[in-house]
């Protein structure tokens, strides 16, 4: 009974914040719109010179099909390797392209003439992309048979058909979404009834630690909920993108991180005694789930150690599940071990936020 | 030519009119009160003359340099105190100090003169971050800090609110030393004893000047609102010595580290007494007041609160228990009647007996128009009148109030202790602490605490027979002076 004269408050209290009610609604919409483009491995529009020692047709071939293809931008010739090297130094070309002198000859007479092609690797995934791009063009230019022997290899590509990134990239900015939201509001939160002082009324009454902490908690599962419709609706109207497997999976891991995150924050809050200290503690663990989760990078090629952490990291569980329910349309029993993971580690932390919630010291 | 020339000056916001048409002027080296409600207009009127403000129309000078639009020359010559404090609670005494000192491109060093009388008091705390510090030392270093860079004028916003009376009379005297070095002081105040200190006062009300005069004049002529007739503590709830105790504490110890912020406190409070609990800034007051509302867990001792013991059974205390803290208590971001049903809600009433009861204190505290009024726009004597009433509408044993009256009008104050008589004739014990003296004697009993130890306990009348002064604010100051911690 107390509870509802509580999440009353709550409730009327997020209504009147100038600035939450704006936030549940643009920041979502946000994500949804613009990261799905931006967060993209292909390389495109990589710049190559090409430094021609033969000028034969068929290394004019060469540099024409180069021009024509939509990887690269053809940069220009040079006269020599210095040359085109200079080029890659101020950061004007990324790749150059050195056909040796009797490329035409060589070729005709069955020799085997060398291409040389050096990349700007700073950028690991460029260099090696583009290089790869490159060799593939030159390796057809050379043996156009070469293309035919290729071709009996086939690649069936399962799930996401035609490679694309955003169907991969959706379901986890789902966890990006949620672990702001639900994680920074409740963050902010009981520190904010510190500062104001409030939080001392609180303590001089009769409620109980758990009401207290789950009328807290219980608004979050409402924005949480309200915040994965709208992506989902995001998702299917701009990207045309709908979930393959049930709907309520998607929903129930939802509410899971939900509870782990706003967990999380009232945790914070409550060892926190300025909103700043509360933010920037948030942040720091934020910042070390998300980039250990297997969001941008596969866990299993994260040094040993690092992968050990995914164990308890329940962002890479929700991922993992998402992806499995969105992409390949799995079933409960398919997601039950990330299931069971998050809701042992989010009601371990619910239990925490009610210890560590002090009424009497 | 005057120190300071005001002509007409209007502003408002939104549709409050902040002040209107203000006319006034302040010779050098005047000590100049302004007085009046909480948003009356001060405020606004200290930062427009500061130059942080345009005033919408009229025309205002300090030293004949021109508000508007020799805004550097003014702030070369004004010193400003806000009413909150200006500190940096994370940076110690002397950082404070020569952060301001730079700020107005001057050094420590250089002024050191003008700031030495205040600032030997507090020099040897200057490693202590400024947080730590006592109100009174607070504000100590906050006239420092105004006064680093020699202003001409000085503006002080309310600034002894919450500050113990020993330390406030050490203020005004500190005040009556700049006066000789010929600064101007404008200061506002809600204490009567520190109106009488100015020279001239100009009351302000609703962004009006009523009136300017000597003190006297002006509280003369405005009695009904700064000199209001005491209180007769009539029909009290009938205290006898069979009456049953509501709070029995015996020798109460609350340590952090070395330091005893409660020092083996006794004492009994009496079903339906008003217990006035004394005690300059930092004496313990607010710590004991947790402790027996169930915030703290004594160091060592026993007490016990409507039957219950505090160290075991304080959920139990809780839920017979009225608490208003020092802090605002209500939530700003909610009505008036959303923040009476959530807490008479946490205290398990139903909806219906809410509703009924809602009605019933709106109407006795002539409110019902401000049902739906957010908190937070409300003036402050209305806020602490609506958070005690709050705080007993579940009719508690005892409630706890923690200087319910800081900051606040007498006129407001005196409405506010005929609520605390209301609520000790229904039975309900009343545990009070307070910086003004004259509520003080408004009590049945009232404890002093000196170094977290109760220096004095009984009767108002009792303690100025016994230590033979004439009045409550003597029996403090005596006692208070004999204080040998300087500071919390």
């Amino acid at each position: 009974m107390i509870l509802k004269y509580l999440l009353r408050k709550e409730f009327t209290q997020i209504r009147r914040n100038s600035f939450i009610p704006r936030l549940i609604i643009v920041f979502p919409i946000i994500i949804m719109c613009v990261t799905p483009w931006i967060m993209n491995m292909e390389v495109k529009n990589i710049v190559v010179d090409v430094v021609d020692n033969d000028r034969s047709t068929l290394s004019q071939q060469l540099v024409h099909e180069i021009e024509a293809n939509k990887y690269f931008i053809f940069h220009g010739q040079q006269p020599t390797y210095a040359a085109a090297l200079n080029n890659i130094e101020h950061s004007e070309a990324d790749i150059i392209m050195v056909i040796p002198q009797h490329y035409n000859r060589d070729i005709t007479l069955g020799r085997m003439p060398q291409v040389l092609i050096a990349t700007n690797a700073v950028n690991g995934t460029k260099g090696s992309m583009g290089a790869a791009y490159l060799s593939q063009i030159v390796y057809t230019n050379a043996s156009p048979s070469a293309a035919a022997i290729q071709s009996k290899v086939s690649t069936l590509y399962l799930y996401n058909k035609h490679l694309n990134f955003k169907l991969f990239m959706i379901p986890a900015l789902f966890a990006i979404v949620m672990m702001l939201i639900t994680g920074y509001l409740p963050t902010l939160n009981i520190v904010s009834e510190k500062e104001a002082g409030t939080i001392e009324q609180i303590n001089v009454t009769p409620i109980s630690k758990w009401t207290f902490i789950l009328a807290k908690l219980i608004p979050y599962w409402f924005i949480a909920f309200f915040v994965i419709t709208v992506c989902l609706f995001l998702a299917w109207i701009i990207y045309g993108i709908t979930p393959k497997g049930n709907i309520a999976l998607i929903y129930l891991l939802a509410m899971l991180l939900a509870l782990f995150f706003s967990s999380f924050g009232l945790i914070i809050s409550n060892y926190s005694d300025t909103m700043q200290q509360a933010i920037f503690v948030m942040w720091f663990f934020v910042v070390f789930l998300l980039l250990l989760s297997g969001l941008f990078t596969p866990t299993r090629s994260m040094p040993s150690l690092a992968y050990l952490t995914t164990y308890i990291n329940p962002v890479s569980y929700f991922i993992d599940a998402m992806r499995t329910v969105f992409i390949r349309g799995g079933n409960f029993s398919n997601i039950i071990h990330q299931v069971f993971a998050l809701f042992c580690i989010s009601i371990f932390m619910g239990g925490w936020a009610v210890i560590s919630y002090k009424k009497n010291n | 030519m005057k120190a300071i020339e005001v002509n007409n000056i209007s502003k408002h916001y939104g549709k409050v009119q902040a002040l209107r048409n203000v006319s006034f002027s302040v010779n050098k080296g005047e000590v100049f009160g302004v007085i009046g409600p909480d948003g009356a207009g001060k405020t606004s009127m200290y930062r427009i003359l500061c130059s942080l403000l345009l005033p919408e129309s009229g025309t205002a000078e300090i030293d004949g340099f021109d508000v508007v639009c020799q805004m550097n020359e003014i702030r070369k010559r004004v010193g400003y105190m806000p009413g909150k404090f200006s500190l940096y609670q994370d940076l110690t005494v002397e950082e404070n100090l020569h952060f301001f000192a730079t700020l107005f491109n001057t050094t420590v060093e250089e002024n050191y003169d003008s700031i030495k009388t205040i600032y030997s008091q507090i020099e040897q705390f200057k490693d202590r971050k400024a947080g730590a510090l006592s109100g009174g030392m607070k504000q100590k270093l906050a006239l420092c800090c105004a006064l680093v860079h020699r202003p001409s004028v000085l503006f002080l916003d309310e600034p002894t609110t919450g500050v113990d009376p020993v330390s406030r009379k050490d203020f005004w005297e500190i005040l009556a030393q700049l006066k000789e070095r010929n600064i101007t002081i404008v200061a506002s105040t809600p204490y009567l004893d520190e109106v009488r200190n100015c020279e001239r006062v100009a009351f302000l009300s609703e962004g009006i000047i009523k009136g300017i005069g000597s003190p006297e004049e002006i509280l003369t002529e405005f009695r009904d609102i700064f000199n209001p007739p005491g209180i007769e503590h009539r029909e009290s709830y009938n205290i006898n010595k069979t009456s049953e105790n509501v709070i029995e504490v015996e020798h109460l110890v609350k340590a952090f580290g070395t330091f005893h912020a409660v020092d083996d406190i006794s004492f009994t409070v009496k079903k339906g007494e008003i217990f006035g609990f004394l005690g300059a800034n930092g004496a313990g007051k607010t710590t004991a007041m947790h402790m027996l509302t169930g915030l703290n867990q004594p160091t060592s001792g026993t007490g016990r609160v409507v039957g219950f013991d505090i160290r075991t059974e304080y959920e139990q205390i809780k839920k017979h228990i009225g608490y208003m803290s020092q802090k605002f208590s209500l939530y700003e971001d909610l009505t008036v009647a959303e923040n009476i049903s959530l807490f008479a809600g946490i205290y398990g009433m139903t909806d219906k007996e809410i509703r009924r009861k809602t009605d019933r204190l709106l109407q006795k505290l002539d409110f019902s128009e401000h049902r739906n009024t957010l908190v937070a726009s409300l003036p402050l004597g209305w806020k602490q009148k609506l958070a005690f009433s709050v705080s007993i509408f579940h009719e508690p044993g005892v409630v706890f109030l923690d200087e319910p009256t800081g900051g606040v009008d007498p006129a407001t104050r005196r409405q506010f202790w005929e609520l605390i008589y209301d609520a000790a004739k229904r039975g309900i014990t009343v545990f009070v602490t307070t910086h003004y003296m004259d509520e003080a004697e408004y009590c049945d009993r009232i404890s002093i605490m000196v170094d977290g130890k109760i220096k004095a306990l009984g009767t108002p009348n009792e303690l100025k027979q016994k230590l033979n002064q004439p009045d409550m604010d003597h029996v403090f100051t005596y006692l208070a002076r004999q204080a040998t911690r300087s500071s919390d």
